[in-house]
């Protein structure tokens, strides 16, 4: 799965450090997933989506590994 | 985050103090072949072997070392402390490299345990499986931190 959390933040202006805090995870979880190393749960998906007022399909994505 | 099974984060620093007793303690016994300290007290053991020479005899009150039971129970109790205290920021992702790292233990630690079987015998295997009771705990330990080191250097390289 991929993301574009990264650009949604550049976006939104909104740092790692910033986001881990509005979500409540801690920053390591916010790097992890924008390196594609960790996928979230449905709960921080769409506690993410809710943030970047966007639907989950539009800032996750399957890619061809799924 | 909700996480079951997980101690407060407020007793990881407990975890350490006894952990690090216990392996002061031990490594003190180790150099002393097992006798220096001797802190014999009354002990009550539930079950004992034929051997008369190896074991005292059951339901009897008998005299017996309690410095490396103090010890093995210090690295026990304090290595579950330190394994399974929440960290200050866990989390769901915090949680998967935990149950990862649990695993990766258990393989290395049976991996050496199944070494041991197939090339130590006698008294050797049993000083060995002394060592066994320590390792899952002390390898979880050991790889949990890494990888939270490194996630945590990660960060610093990125922004």
């Amino acid at each position: 799965m991929k993301n574009n959390i990264k650009v949604e933040r550049a976006i939104h202006n909104i740092t790692q450090a910033k986001l881990a805090e509005m979500i409540g995870v801690s920053r390591q979880t916010i790097n992890a997933m924008e390196l594609n190393k960790y996928v979230p749960s449905t709960v921080l998906a769409l506690k993410i989506s809710k943030i970047f007022k966007k639907p989950v399909n539009e800032i996750f994505f399957l890619d061809a590994k799924d | 985050m909700k996480s079951r099974f997980l101690f407060s984060h407020k007793l990881k620093p407990l975890g350490w103090i006894l952990f690090l007793i216990g392996v002061v303690l031990g490594t003190i016994l180790m150099v002393n072949k097992f006798d220096i300290p001797n802190w014999e007290i009354k002990v009550f053991p539930l079950i004992s072997g034929e051997d008369s020479f190896l074991s005292s005899p059951a339901f009897e009150w008998s005299k017996n070392n309690i410095a490396d039971e103090l010890a093995s129970l210090l690295l026990i109790i304090g290595g579950i402390l330190i394994s399974f205290s929440k960290t200050k920021d866990e989390d769901e992702y915090i949680s998967t490299i935990r149950t990862e790292s649990l695993i990766w233990s258990v393989y290395v630690t049976y991996g050496i345990l199944i070494l041991a079987i197939l090339f130590v015998f006698g008294m050797d295997f049993f000083n060995i499986l002394i060592y066994n009771m320590f390792t899952l705990l002390f390898f979880f330990m050991l790889r949990f931190h890494y990888v939270l080191y490194k996630s945590k250097k990660a960060i610093a390289h990125e922004e």
